[in-house]
Parts: structure tokens; C-alpha cells; sequence
């Protein structure tokens, strides 16, 4: 029988009762007055005694017995056909023990980017590796290429893609009856069609009829991930099963290509390890071509084989975040309260076109939404999910047509406005931290002597992280009173090795330097990707309930010995304790030498469903403060406020980092970063770390990160992931205060000092930002 | 091997350029190097010819004398990689401009994927891994835990070995010493803030 509990759902002042039905054996969700000791901590990470030390073993520094070297060969030309490829003069060459072609393995001819994959080869070293690459031969059918949205979407525009795959395609609202990679079935993409008309003309309605309408185009760059780690794996061949220590956010994933009868591979058996993990932010989770090249080489080789790829092959054929422009119409009515919007969006997410779309509908309440994305195909590196994939770009447009119907209002605050069309049961209270601690209503600096001037920018963030089935944990309490918990998911570096152990101590009532943790090990018990920012709300829930089901089992251990009631028990400080509080004379180590076997252990799944909970959202609130030098137009954020929730906070320091990171990446985006394709040669320029450029330290701001505790009571941990939440508003919020700072918009990231420069000397031309006359930015 | 080497009236030698080429060149003597390395013949005159296979390279890596055999194109970065087992140091960018290969010669940073491991010979090299251990941390290793200052950990030693010359040059640095004192490194996780707070909570209590 189930049962049905009541819990405090809520946070600061705002709790509320919940009933609850627990299902699959759950444990109730910990409650506001209840004392923790290790849940809400500030502690060290696990791992960071190897980090700091150069102990952690990365993919990259893994060196098995006999390990030879694996390398890609990579198209040159950005649109082309693969005739054929010659691999007899390198088989010949010094130190090569295996070669393949990716037409053969792949059965793809087609090489639609600068740095497609060719060929592999592995030799003895990396220097006859690329010696080797140097010796095969290529015949390439050479063809015209668009590597930039404005001449994919021309009208006769080269075609990027093979047969009758258009370069703009629209991907939302779907077409019906779509075939796979290709064109809308006609017939039946008419319904849509004139769905879509219908809306148009409603919400063209709707703007005709609202009291100020706004509008304005917006443009984001394409921003690759630039994990530090590249992608790739160590594979090695022992007695038939593969081991692949992997660079990865999936290790089970990883494994499920390797091992699937539709992948190239098809092992019978995989284990992949991957304790460490140089970064990610989405662009690991597929084992990608680098994964599968590894393996065979590996096969063909009879040795282990590094196949880690090299810096221009990760920043041009690992993934990215695809550009996007945007047009955007906003209505809103003299009250303030929005009442339609209407979208346009396109986005280039390589040959492809899935991930193209911005999300910039989600986060207020719009009104009635027009919106149509389309997908441009050009002849680029593709699209991998990046960090919030779609939202950074969504937030840059959305937030500052926010801002650009608040000032048309006859200027009614930007925060006030937010507030006003927006419901969100946590941000409504997030807004006057922000407010408050960047300084909202300081006098700002205009010019002077020093050509100074500054300003501050408000934006906000959504994301969906409680997380779901599909997660397992191990418990093992020893007779020894050693603990280990095991998960095979990876930590990226977002702290979940740490998380979990937390989670398992807190319950089992012992300090986290007594629990051993272990991941990282398709071995394990089945852990989530690291994705979505699911990751802890999917594994902390089965840590506990693994460490939970442990501790009863040694509890009714102790009681049979002592005769004592088992209902009456509870360890606390590694004390065997009474309900009443009272100490029983027994410590944890004491209590496990009772036992008679050598080990209890325990393995529980994660409860599948999730609980109604406070919030299905996370939220979150970010203010900015910048200066702008407006002699040379270059952007400083002095200051950035991130106000950020994530349910139940199990370790307030590592989560503080999740947000400055975020915010780091952010802003890193607004200024700084942007893939540079040449638009003669097809190829990108910037595909290293000098000319691609990341934040350093001395561009970046201070970070006031606030963290709200919120008891969501979503699941027994009430625990939301942060991984991804804190870079969709930071753009926005520079862009909005680079607008307050220098009195008009740049409408384009990066903002750098040449688009400064230029909005400034527009500022006496007509606003392309605002229809009304007078109306102010 | 004391003797200095007489400087050409012109043109570059190939003992000028290997002099002008490594990161800290003028550490580097080309007297230093062992004899075994400059060749039998080598005299002050003629070019040494190194390589390009292997040729035993004496190092001398966080306070211990040893000799590798490599090819005289090794980089320093890999002969710590893949000759010493020394991993810590990182192959991330792999031309200078991130920092994660970071290590010390003679007490200054260097990249060490940027120049050659012959370049270091006679010099005292100190690797992440010289630095502190997991039994023996030093002060800084131990507020970067506190302060948690690393994330996925792969810019960390670079950033640790950064850190660790900066507060030996200047035991007190003030926030902007320290932007600038890690600004040759990037950490793509962005934990620039942690790693400041870090250094600055080592330089208060005094220690390295």
C-alpha cells in the first residue's frame, strides 16, 4: 500500500502543505525544521585532492601497455564528395598498424564541412601518424558552399546538403509526415500551413491592437564548446570485450553506440571508464565518430589506441552552439501586461538542421505567440547540445525587447515590467535580491573626463531539472564500518560524485570522509548523462533510498543482537541513537561489527515519477553592471548579481560554482567568443584557443551569486540540477545594461567595441529597435 | 662543460636557434647540455646533428636527476606525458595560449608544450606533482580544495603551477596581481573568482 504523507513545499516565507503519495517504497522528502549534518554544507569535492595534485587520471592521461596513437584525417574542402581514398602508400609507412576510411565504415561519401572525417590511421607514434595522413591520397568531387546563414538562405544559394534537402527548412511548427533529414510530405504539411496562416493573423491582430508595439532583430554567433579534455577515448581489445576509457558525459550511452547491432562497432561486451572528465557542456554525450575510429582502430590494431582528438578537430568538428537571428514584434497595452508577440527565427546548426531553434517564448507570460524557426543548412562544423541548448539565444532577444517595450511605456521600470507579466512562484521573490545587491537604482556615470559610462541590465532564467527514472545506486556497509556508494555515471565537474556521497552520508548518519564513492564505470549500478542538468535530481534520489534501505538492514542487525527494538533506532554522527535522541552506547564502526556476513548491500532504483512538488521550474534572476569606455567602445562587466535556485541545495559551495561558471561562459559569450568561418576558403580561422576567445581572468567580473533554498518536494531529495540554468539570462543582461551605459542597443553578440562604436554613431539615426516615435531604448 | 660558447660574428647558428627558440631560453645554456647530447664530436664550430631518432636527455624533474631516451623533436609536455608518467601537466591546446601544460624551470612558468625538452636540460624542472602530493599538499593545493577552486580539473596543475610561482615572486599580491598573474591561463569552467579567493586566503596566512 502506498503511503500518503504530508510535507512543507516552498521556501524563505512562501511554504504551503503538500500531500504526498509515496510510491516504490519512497522515504518522505527531508522537511524545513529538520536538522541535517551533512545535506546544505559547504564541503570540499571528493576529487579535488587528485585534481589539485595531477593525480586524476583523464581519458587523455591513460597509457596502457602498448598503446599506439590514432589520428583523422579531415576534409579540407568545405563541400565536397568523396571519390575515393588511397590508403596503400600509408599502410606502408613507418609504424602503421591500422587504417580505415569513413565512407567504408560510416557509408557516408559526403564530406559537407571543412574538417568532415576522411580517413583514420594508428601508428607507433603521433609523429608517424601524421606522417602517415600525409601519404593518403584523396579524390575529392568539389562543390560550391554557403558557411554563413545570409548566403545559405540567398536565393540560388549552393546546396549544402545531398538530394533534396533544401538549405532553409523549417523546423517549428513541424511539418507533418516528414521523412527523416528530408522535405514535408506536401499534403499533408497544407494542415500546418494554414494553421500557421490562421495564427499570423490573428496575433497581427493582436499587435494592430495593443497600445505600443516593439520590435526589433537580433543576432547571436555560433560558440563552440571548447571542453579543455578534447573528445575521444583510450580503447583497448581484452580477450573480446572492449574497454574505452572515455572522455565523456554518457558512459552508458557511450557504451549502448558501441555495443547497438545499428553501430559500427557491435562489441559484445564494453565497459567504459571515465572517473574524470575534462568538460563537456553537452557536446559529449554521443561516443561520436572519434569513439567509433578508436574502436576499430583499436580491433585492427591488436593494441590499445589513444584517440583523443586534437584541438582544430574539436573546436571544428565537436559541436557548437548554432547562431541564430531573430525578428521579434512585441504588444503590450499601457497597464503593462503583454499581449502577443510574434517570432521569426532562423538558426544554422551545420549540414543539419536539428537544434536550430531559439527558446525565447518560454520564460514570461508573452500573450498569444506567433513563432515560426526555420533551420538553415551551411557547411559548418555541426550543432551538439551546449549548455541550456537554444535558451542563451532565446534570452538575448527576448530580454531586451523586454526592456524595449518597459522604456516605451513611458518608461516604467524594466524589473516592474518583468514582474507584471511574469508568474513564476520563486522569481517573483528572486527580482528584488537582484535589484537590490547590483545597485538597480545608483546613479549611473555618463562620460566626463573619463569617457565612462556605465550601466546595469536585468534577465532572467528558466530551466526543468527535477530529473526522472532511470538511475540505480549501490550501497555496500562492510563489517569493517567502511561505506562505498557506486554509480556509473560520470562528473563532468559539476560536482555529483560529491553530491551523491553527500546524499548517502546524510542518510546513513555518518560525516562524508567515511563514505568511498566510486563512478564513473558502465560495471556499476545504471546512472544518468550528464544532461539537461538532471543529472543529481535523477541519482541523488536512489543514492538515498540505497543508503536508506542499508542502514535499516544494519539497524535490524543490531537490534537482533542487542534485543532491541528496531523501530526505536536511528544513527546519527555515527552513533546508533533512540527516536527520543539518546545514545545507545554504539557507534557506526561497533554496530557493523555485529554483523555476520562480511557486507550488507543494498542496490535501489530512483522512484520513476516525480512528486506534483512546489515548482516544476527552476528560476533565477541576473543582473548585471558595466562600464563602456565610449572613446574606444570596449565593454567591461565590472559585476554581475546571480540570483539562482535549485530545489534542495546539498552542497552550497559546489553549486556556487555551477553559477559562477555559468555566468563565466555567459559572459564570455556576449563579449568575447565567436567561431570565425572564412567566407572564400569554407574553413574556420579560429580553430585553436588564441584566436578563439574565452574569458581570462582579467576580463572577468566579480560574480555575487545568491543561492535560494527551495524545498520542492519534488522527489526524496527535492534536489534540481544548476548545470545549465545560470548561462541563459548573462547575455541578456550585459546586452541590457550595454544599452543603459551608451543610451542605444547593440543587437548583435558579441558585443565588441566595433559594434559599440557603431551603435553609438547610429544613436541620431532612426531606432531600428522601436516603432513608436520617442519611445526610448 | 663550463666553457661558454663562442657567439658566431654572424648568421644563426642551430645552436642560436635552439638557444632563441625554447620558452625560457635564458636558462638555457647550450653548455649545459650533457655531452652525450651535443654529440661525440661536438665542437664550438660545426652543428651538432640531434636525432631525429631517440638520444638519451638528462632532466632533472622535481628534485630528481634522471635520463630519458627520446627524440630530440620531444617536447618537454610529452616527455613528461608519456616518458615520465607524469600526467598532471595537460596537452590542451597545444601551442602556448591556454596554460594547462604550465610547469616551472628554474622557478618560472613556462608552457611546456611549447618547447623542446632539450631546451631544459640543466634547468630544475617542477611539475604539479613537485609541488604537493595527496599525503603532502602544500598551502595553495589546500585552499584551492577549500575554496573549490577547480571544476572538471583539467586547467587545475597549469593553473596550481601559475598560482604557486605567482606567490613566490610576491608573497602578498593584490586581486589585480593575481588576474594578471593567471591570466596565461584560461579555465573554461570559470572558476577564475575561487582560484583568486584561493591565492588570496594563502597569502594572508603566509604560506606557499
Amino acid at each position: 500500500m502506498a503511503e500518503e504523507i504530508t510535507i512543507k513545499v516552498g521556501f524563505g516565507d512562501h511554504f504551503r502543505d503538500l500531500t504526498v503519495r509515496l510510491q516504490d517504497g519512497d522515504i518522505a522528502p527531508w522537511q524545513p525544521d529538520q536538522q541535517l549534518d551533512v545535506v546544505g554544507k559547504r564541503l570540499p569535492r571528493l576529487d579535488a585532492v587528485a585534481k589539485v595534485t595531477g593525480t586524476a587520471k583523464f581519458a587523455q592521461d591513460q597509457n596502457p601497455a602498448g598503446m599506439i596513437h590514432g589520428r583523422i584525417l579531415r576534409s579540407p574542402h568545405p563541400n565536397a564528395d568523396i571519390r575515393s581514398v588511397d590508403l596503400s602508400a600509408a599502410k606502408a609507412m613507418p609504424g602503421v598498424r591500422a587504417v580505415l576510411t569513413v565512407p567504408e565504415v560510416f557509408e557516408d561519401s559526403s564530406a559537407r564541412f571543412a574538417g568532415a572525417e576522411i580517413a583514420a590511421i594508428a601508428a607507433d607514434t603521433e609523429q608517424q601518424a601524421d606522417a602517415a595522413m600525409r601519404a593518403i591520397q584523396v579524390e575529392y568531387d568539389i562543390k560550391d558552399f554557403c558557411v554563413t546563414i545570409d548566403t545559405s538562405m540567398e536565393d540560388g544559394a549552393p546546396q549544402v546538403g545531398r538530394g533534396d534537402q533544401k538549405n532553409v527548412q523549417r523546423v517549428s511548427p513541424r511539418s507533418r509526415g516528414r521523412r527523416r533529414g528530408g522535405n514535408a510530405n506536401p499534403g499533408a504539411d497544407q494542415q500546418v500551413l494554414d494553421r500557421m496562416a490562421a495564427r499570423e493573423k490573428e496575433v497581427s491582430a493582436l499587435l494592430a491592437a495593443s497600445d505600443v508595439v516593439v520590435e526589433g532583430t537580433f543576432r547571436t554567433q555560433v560558440q563552440t564548446h571548447a571542453p579543455f579534455e578534447t573528445h575521444g577515448a583510450v580503447c583497448s581489445w581484452e580477450d573480446g570485450q572492449l574497454v574505452c576509457w572515455a572522455s565523456t558525459q554518457a558512459t552508458f550511452g557511450f557504451r549502448g553506440e558501441l555495443t547497438s547491432n545499428w553501430g559500427q562497432v557491435k562489441a559484445s561486451e564494453c565497459r567504459v571508464l571515465s572517473e574524470y572528465v575534462g568538460g563537456g557542456f553537452g557536446s559529449k554525450f554521443s561516443a561520436g565518430r572519434e569513439g567509433v575510429i578508436g574502436a576499430l582502430l583499436a580491433k585492427e590494431a591488436g593494441v590499445p589506441v589513444k584517440m583523443m582528438l586534437d584541438r582544430s578537430g574539436e573546436q571544428t568538428s565537436a559541436g557548437n552552439r548554432p547562431d541564430a537571428l531573430q525578428k521579434m514584434r512585441m504588444g503590450v497595452n499601457k497597464d503593462g501586461v503583454i499581449q502577443a508577440l510574434q517570432i521569426r527565427s532562423w538558426g544554422t546548426p551545420g549540414s543539419g538542421t536539428g537544434g536550430a531553434g531559439a527558446h525565447n517564448d518560454g520564460i514570461y507570460k508573452l500573450g498569444e505567440v506567433d513563432k515560426v524557426e526555420y533551420g538553415v543548412r551551411t557547411n559548418c562544423g555541426g550543432a551538439r547540445a551546449h549548455r541550456a541548448p537554444g535558451w542563451p539565444q532565446g534570452s538575448f532577444a527576448l530580454e531586451q525587447m523586454m526592456d524595449m517595450a518597459a522604456h516605451s511605456l513611458d518608461g516604467i521600470d524594466p524589473i516592474e515590467f518583468r514582474k507584471k507579466n511574469d508568474d513564476h512562484p520563486i522569481r517573483v521573490a528572486e527580482y528584488d535580491i537582484a535589484k537590490e545587491r547590483i545597485g538597480w537604482n545608483k546613479a549611473r556615470v555618463r562620460g566626463g573626463a573619463s569617457n565612462i559610462c556605465t550601466g546595469v541590465g536585468i534577465a532572467s532564467n528558466l530551466w526543468f531539472s527535477a530529473g526522472g527514472g532511470g538511475a540505480s545506486a549501490l550501497v555496500r556497509i562492510s563489517k569493517d564500518g567502511s561505506v562505498e556508494i557506486r554509480n556509473g555515471a560520470q562528473d563532468i565537474g559539476t560536482g555529483t560524485r560529491t553530491v551523491m556521497g553527500m546524499v548517502a552520508a546524510e542518510e546513513l548518519g555518518i560525516p562524508l570522509d567515511m563514505v568511498s564513492t566510486r563512478i564513473g564505470d558502465t560495471n556499476d549500478p545504471q546512472g544518468p548523462m550528464s544532461g539537461g542538468s538532471t543529472t543529481i535530481g535523477t541519482l541523488t534520489p536512489a543514492a538515498r533510498l540505497a543508503a536508506h534501505y542499508a542502514k535499516k538492514e544494519l539497524l535490524a542487525v543490531v537490534a537482533d543482537r542487542k534485543g532491541w527494538d528496531p523501530t526505536d533506532l536511528d544513527i546519527r554522527k555515527a552513533r546508533v541513537i533512540r527516536n527520543d535522541g539518546s545514545d545507545t552506547g554504539l557507534s557506526f564502526h561497533d554496530a557493523c561489527q555485529l554483523m555476520d556476513d562480511d557486507a550488507i548491500e543494498v542496490l535501489k532504483a530512483r522512484p520513476r515519477r516525480n512528486y506534483a512538488g512546489f515548482s516544476d521550474t527552476n528560476a533565477g534572476v541576473q543582473a548585471a553592471e558595466v562600464e563602456v569606455d565610449m572613446e574606444t567602445g570596449v565593454v567591461r562587466v565590472k559585476k554581475v548579481v546571480a540570483v539562482a535556485d535549485a530545489g534542495k541545495l546539498i552542497n552550497p559551495m559546489t553549486a556556487e560554482s555551477q553559477v559562477r561558471g555559468g555566468v563565466i561562459q555567459g559572459v564570455s559569450y556576449a563579449l568575447t567568443e565567436r567561431r570565425i568561418m572564412d567566407r572564400h576558403k569554407g574553413r574556420m580561422l579560429n580553430d585553436d584557443l588564441e584566436n578563439y576567445k574565452i574569458l581570462g581572468s582579467l576580463d572577468c567580473p566579480e560574480i555575487d551569486v545568491v543561492l535560494v533554498d527551495v524545498y520542492n518536494g519534488k522527489s526524496n531529495t527535492q534536489v534540481m540540477g544548476l548545470g545549465e540554468p545560470p548561462i541563459v539570462a548573462t547575455a541578456a543582461a550585459v546586452a541590457n545594461a550595454v544599452a543603459d551605459a551608451i543610451g542605444t542597443r547593440v543587437f548583435e553578440i558579441p558585443i565588441t567595441p566595433k559594434k559599440v562604436l557603431e551603435a553609438i554613431a547610429s544613436k541620431k539615426a532612426p531606432d531600428p529597435g522601436g516603432k513608436k516615435k520617442g519611445a526610448r531604448l | 662543460m663550463d666553457k661558454k660558447p663562442e657567439e658566431p660574428p654572424e648568421g644563426v647558428s642551430r645552436r642560436h636557434f635552439l638557444k632563441g627558440a625554447g620558452a625560457a631560453a635564458a636558462a638555457v645554456s647550450v653548455a649545459q647540455l650533457p655531452s652525450e647530447v651535443q654529440g661525440s664530436n661536438g665542437t664550438e664550430d660545426e652543428p651538432t646533428i640531434l636525432g631525429p631518432g631517440p638520444v638519451p636527455i638528462q632532466l632533472r624533474i622535481n628534485g630528481v636527476d634522471g635520463q630519458t631516451e627520446a627524440a630530440p623533436s620531444t617536447t618537454l609536455l610529452d616527455l613528461l606525458r608519456d616518458h615520465q608518467g607524469l600526467t598532471g601537466a595537460k596537452r590542451v591546446c597545444d601551442r602556448g595560449s591556454c596554460g594547462a601544460c604550465t610547469v616551472l624551470l628554474d622557478g618560472r612558468t613556462v608552457d611546456s608544450c611549447s618547447m623542446l625538452a632539450i631546451d631544459a636540460v640543466g634547468s630544475e624542472i617542477t611539475t604539479v606533482e613537485g609541488i604537493g602530493t595527496p599525503e603532502n599538499l602544500s598551502d595553495l593545493q589546500q585552499a584551492f580544495i577549500e575554496k573549490d577552486a577547480l571544476q572538471c580539473g583539467f586547467c587545475t596543475p597549469g593553473m596550481v603551477v601559475s598560482c604557486t610561482a605567482l606567490l613566490k615572486e610576491n608573497p602578498s599580491p593584490d586581486r589585480e596581481q593575481i588576474r594578471r598573474g593567471i591570466s596565461g591561463n584560461i579555465c573554461r569552467c570559470g572558476t577564475y573568482q575561487n582560484i583568486i579567493e584561493a591565492v588570496e586566503h594563502v597569502s594572508r596566512k603566509g604560506g606557499k
